[in-house]
């Protein structure tokens, strides 16, 4: 596997190279330790005290140092150091409060050097002194520091933190004199080793225990702290104060942090709970860890870097009982799968979108993003610094906002405002909503509301179209792609022979389809679909023969629709019955040229002359009034409805269904009604167009819809007589007998629009009352009450 | 055609997420400061940032609205492995007049173990119920049973899957022919396992989510996904984010017996477009309200709009730049990459992701261009 590649790092004289790899110790482990050279590791915990040798494939042990039948308590360890001058010295921290030394130079089997049993309580940690070979330090549970001379049988002198217990005790790196020691109470502590009866500095570092504190290697006077706080905080120690100069948050309390060789800003830490990885930050980026280790089962106990030059080795024990070997670039890198983008829709068609800056300015075409972004220069041959890359990022967020209207959804909000859907008759609903929706320049549903007029007036009406009926609403895009519709109903091979140029895909098209066809390319992106304007008649004059073959195909539709229905032949004839009219020619003509669609759309004037486009209305007319029942077209309109709400423009769907209402009502399931409905409403209340969208769940007429508005609406009545709660539903009170909702003017029953005053609670017509309170500021019952309107 | 207007986001780290509110006035940014911010629109059209305030203890990967019927709700989700339900509090007359607005945290949902990916509410009409993903590839269903009681959630039900989930959608239909339906991208890079996106169905009987389908073909890291708002269609349409932009078209099959609800519908699948102009990774897919257009984000740090025609041709309309710029040629069509027109190299800032530089050539191909001694870090 790519994964176990062997890496090989010079280092000087030595070599140090392997692969990520583990093995299964007896036991969990408390904490480990590798020698100077970096060749092997010691893993202690309360049961298990081994070394191991690291080798290139695996660990191999080495030496197992607990010894004897019964090992004693001073062999469970709570830590373990092994000393970076000598090879042979150990040093481990028992949990009953025992430091002990360790040689292994001993020929004999019981390693065992030195035993100080001056601790009362565990001994959190020891430490030896990075150039001093008989430096010892521990710190203990009990509250005290001490520092051993191994030459001696005792202490050379004990720190008393009189704060709580000690949790980690570091020498410097670089001050020869100086360690710092971390708190149960959140405090760090610096010390002089040659002045035991008080410590130098002291600051509160966390809320809560200081875990662990680790000296930079290089950079004199950093201090890495972490606690139970899920801190990591690095300060400066350099100045009179300690200052924080940066601090990572991690999800978890942070039990062991140690600084990464080589990388100024690195370092490693594990958690002692919950949080089995060992994550490695670059502490100038403090939120998203720079590599994380995901190998351990359990509590990550003990990390420590194998060499103390080489950033690519990191070793780690754990309660899960394994010590793994991790190799840097196996480790998993949560940046890259952090998604460095944002996007979403607006409900107004704009866009907000959040990038790396780093993405957006990448391009050298452009000029550097408007924040002005020096920190990253481009450079073509040089290898960018990857850690450097890492460690600045910041996004930029900006919002596109459409400047085209049609892009935003003006069109619905102002479609669903004017639309006219109940109160008045049919034919004036559509030519309404026809109109509102040529307005606002969506001929495709003008006209589909012009065709529905037409399919499903009483033919009395239609006999007498006044002027501005034909005309104005775009009738010429109706009858062209309405025959066109019908035309792909029927037999194709018929069009082909007569229509040579037209093109088969046309045949296919489903009604709305066609309808979009007839849109100038202007008006494309009003109908949420960009047709290829292939305008059927576009090319061609019809003349007469070509007029005949439509005819004959509506008979034919026709007769293949529904096989008892025959065109009557005089269908032909017709043409000039209406010619007779001197009217309606010169009506057409005009409104033509006053329209802006037939304006714009030059294929539909030059294919279609006045007098012929004229004759198919005219023989449009005869053919479908007075002869076909409004029943036959319902297949079609369901069509149209669905073929609308599959394109996204439920409004419309909802919005005939609604005007057509019987009519179509029970051509189309419930179900898909109420889903219409349901998203229609839903859409209204997006854009808080909360009137409409009462409209329309009150002339639905799916039970689901209607009762949406008396849902967690509860109305309290009192009678406005004797002011008494209204017990029962009607109006009229049943303690006073009186009709409660009284004109206070006109004495009449009011139906509708009710206005009374809170006060009083005397109203009536809304009308009656502006009047009286014109007059008079007076309750017009004469209760004598001053009432208010607001 | 679009003006941008940059906003001075002020986060620390990466901007992970944005989201709208149901109305679109309002604007909710999350990143790995493990911050949330709300941003406001004013009537001058300006967006200001009315709420910060940190979230979490880790970086915070989305956050989304719930229906503003449930109060003025959000929820988040994060590397450290909770997700958060937060909910703004009225009142507090001073930070009113700072135009300032404070958020309460109400639960902190703590089930998964990992990184949790993804948090999505409910369609409105299922009730106060979210969905989280995680990424060790469990997916869970909560519920609020009393909706006033925002602090209450119940864990309906968890769901694993062997691979790494990223992102989570729900079916937004409100029709009761269609079942609730849940979409589970995953970005896990092992393109042996095949199938990145799973997709769940409620079933009546037994009260859960039930696997419905994988779509086989869609083998590449997901990213991002997304169902369009379904208006009344009888169909789903679904737009995935992986290493292209793909739009899918999922048609429930009907079923037989209307009763016979024990298994999931079966769907039949189509894959409506495929378009891999962005060259790069593909981070995030967004819809706009009628679902006529699908915005989407890339590696190559363009947002590039597509939209259908009424044969369900879909084609690119227009690429934007991070700062709205557009970019040379992007009125031209589908298929032809921006780039196009002569050989002029485009030098990108590889993402961190990658290492070195990439260069694009006229073709708009990338060619790694990798310094030679590359060393890992």
């Amino acid at each position: 596997m790519e994964k176990m590649s062997r890496v090989t790092t010079a280092l000087g004289s030595s070599t140090i190279s392997g692969r990520t790899m583990f093995c299964h110790l007896d036991a969990p482990a408390n904490a480990i330790s590798v020698c100077r050279d970096a060749t092997q590791v010691v893993v202690a915990g309360r049961n298990i005290f081994k070394i191991y040798g690291l080798e290139e494939e695996q660990f191999v042990e080495k030496l197992n140092l607990r010894v004897g039948r019964k090992p004693s308590l001073n062999f469970s360890c709570a830590d373990v150091m092994w000393h970076q001058m000598e090879e042979n010295l150990l040093a481990t921290a028992a949990t009953n409060g025992a430091v002990v030394t360790w040689n292994l130079g001993k020929p004999s089997r019981n390693k065992q050097d030195q035993l100080f049993t001056e601790h009362k309580r565990t001994v959190n940690k020891v430490c030896f002194h990075p150039t001093e070979v008989y430096m010892l330090l521990s710190g203990s549970q009990d509250g005290y520091m001490k520092c051993f001379d191994l030459r001696k049988k005792e202490s050379v002198s004990t720190f008393s933190g009189q704060s709580e217990s000690v949790r980690d005790v570091q020498f410097s790196m670089k001050d020869y004199f100086t360690f710092a020691a971390s708190f149960e109470n959140g405090n760090v502590q610096l010390w002089d080793i040659r002045r035991p009866d008080r410590y130098e500095r002291m600051f509160t570092a966390h809320t809560g225990p200081v875990f662990c504190c680790d000296w930079h290697p290089d950079d004199r006077g950093w201090l890495a702290t972490g606690g139970r706080d899920k801190m990591v905080k690095v300060w400066d120690m350099t100045t009179n104060r300690a200052k924080e100069i940066y601090c990572v948050q991690t999800i978890a309390s942070v039990a062991r942090v140690k600084w990464r060789p080589e990388r100024k800003w690195h370092l490693a830490t594990c958690s002692m709970m919950v949080d089995h990885n060992i994550y490695v930050w670059d502490i100038r980026r403090p939120f998203i860890p720079f590599a994380t280790f995901e190998e351990h089962k359990d509590v990550t106990t003990g990390i420590v870097w194998r060499h103390q030059h080489d950033p690519y080795f990191l070793l780690s024990g754990s309660k899960d009982s394994t010590l793994y070997q991790h190799m840097f670039k196996d480790a998993s890198r949560p940046v890259d799968r952090a998604n460095p983008e944002g996007l979403c829709f607006g409900l107004f068609g704009d866009l907000a979108f959040a990038a790396k800056e780093s993405l957006i300015s990448g391009d050298a075409n452009r000029k550097p993003y408007p924040g002005g972004d020096r920190r990253y220069p481009i450079f073509f041959f040089k290898k960018p610094d990857l850690t450097e890359q890492f460690a600045h990022v910041s996004s930029a967020l900006s919002v596109f906002e459409s400047s085209l209207e049609s892009k935003r959804m003006d069109w619905f909000v102002k479609t669903a405002r004017l639309y006219l859907l109940s109160g008045k008759p049919f034919a004036e609903l559509c030519d309404h909503n026809a109109k509102v929706a040529k307005e606002l320049n969506r001929p495709q549903v003008s006209t589909t509301w012009t065709m529905l007029r037409i399919m499903f007036s009483d033919p009395a009406n239609l006999s007498t179209p006044g002027p501005n009926h034909i005309g104005k609403l775009g009738t010429l895009p109706l009858m062209n792609s309405f025959s066109m519709k019908e035309m792909g109903m029927g037999t194709e091979s018929r069009l082909d022979r007569s229509k040579g140029e037209s093109r088969q895909d046309n045949i296919h098209l489903e009604l709305g389809n066609s309808l979009i066809n007839s849109n100038n390319d202007e008006n494309e992106e009003t109908e949420g679909s960009e047709g290829q304007a292939e305008y059927m008649f576009g090319d061609a004059e019809l003349d007469d023969d070509d007029l005949y073959s439509m005819d004959m195909f509506f008979s034919l539709v026709f007769s293949a629709e529904e096989q008892e229905y025959t065109l009557p032949q005089e269908a032909f004839p017709l043409r000039h019955e209406i010619m007779d009219n001197p009217l309606a020619p010169e009506h057409l003509q005009q409104d033509k040229a006053d329209s802006p669609q037939a304006s714009g759309n030059e294929a539909e004037v030059m294919c279609l002359t006045p007098i012929e486009s004229f004759s198919l209305i005219s023989i449009s007319q005869p053919l479908f009034s007075p002869h076909l029942p409004a029943p036959f077209f319902c297949p079609v309109v369901r069509e149209m409805l669905s073929h609308y709400a599959e394109q996204g423009d439920v409004q419309m769907a909802v919005s005939v269904l609604i005007v057509l209402g019987d009519r179509i009502r029970k051509e189309i399931d419930d179900l898909t009604q109420e889903h219409w409905y349901m998203s229609y409403i839903d859409l209204l209340q997006r854009f808080e167009l909360w009137n409409v969208s009462n409209e329309v769940i009150k002339l639905s007429t799916c039970s689901a819809i209607t009762c949406l508005n008396q849902t967690s609406t509860t109305l309290h009545v009192n009678c406005s007589n004797c002011k008494r709660p209204m017990s029962n539903r009607g109006w009229i009170c049943d303690r006073c007998h009186q009709c409660a909702s009284v004109c206070a003017v006109c004495h009449h029953v009011v139906k509708g629009l009710f206005v009374w005053c809170q006060g009083c609670s005397h109203g009536g017509h809304l009308e009656h009352v502006k009047n009286w309170l014109k007059s008079s500021s007076h309750c017009p019952a004469g209760c004598g009450h001053l009432c208010e309107y607001t | 055609m679009f003006v941008a207007r940059s906003i001075a986001a002020d986060h620390k780290d990466l901007i992970h997420d944005v989201s709208y509110d149901f109305h679109g006035r309002r604007m909710a940014t999350c990143s790995s400061d493990q911050s949330v911010k709300v941003w406001d629109k004013s009537d001058n059209g300006e967006w200001n940032c009315t709420a910060s305030w940190k979230t979490h203890s880790g970086s915070v990967w989305r956050v989304t609205w719930a229906h503003p019927e449930f109060g003025q709700v959000l929820a988040s989700c994060s590397f450290d492995r909770t997700a958060a339900v937060w909910e703004e509090i009225v009142g507090e007359s001073n930070d009113k007049q700072r135009g300032l607005s404070h958020w309460i945290k109400r639960t902190t949902l703590v089930d998964s173990r990992t990184s949790v990916t993804d948090v999505k509410f409910a369609p409105k009409h299922m009730g106060l119920m979210l969905t989280t993903c995680s990424a060790d590839g469990v997916m869970r269903v909560y519920e609020a049973p009393d909706v006033m009681n925002l602090s209450q959630w119940s864990l309906q039900q968890e769901i694993s899957s062997k691979l790494s989930c990223s992102c989570i959608s729900w079916s937004p239909s409100s029709s009761r022919a269609h079942a609730p339906m849940i979409a589970v991208g995953s970005d896990d890079s092992n393109t042996a396992y095949s199938g990145k996106v799973h997709i769940y169905e409620y079933i009546e009987n037994t009260r859960k989510y039930a696997k419905a389908e994988n779509l086989m073909t869609v083998t590449d890291p997901v990213h991002d996904i997304a169902f369009a708002p379904n208006l009344g269609r009888s169909f789903h349409v679904l737009a995935i984010a992986t290493k292209d932009v793909r739009i899918f078209k999922l048609i429930p099959l009907r079923k037989e017996s209307a009763v016979g609800s024990s298994g999931p519908t079966k769907l039949q699948v189509q894959i409506l477009a495929q378009f891999d102009n962005h060259n790069s990774q593909v981070w995030r897919v967004s819809w706009n309200i009628s679902s006529t257009l699908l915005a989407s984000s890339g590696d190559d740090g363009c947002v590039r709009l597509w939209k259908a025609n009424y044969m369900d041709n879909w084609k690119c309309t227009a690429i934007l730049r991070g700062d709205g710029s557009p970019v040379a040629g992007s009125s031209s069509q589908a298929a032809v990459p921006s780039t196009a027109g002569g050989p002029q190299h485009v030098l990108l800032q590889a993402s961190s992701a990658g290492s070195g530089l990439m260069l694009l050539n006229g073709k708009g191909t990338p060619s790694p261009y990798r310094p030679t001694s590359q060393k890992h870090l």
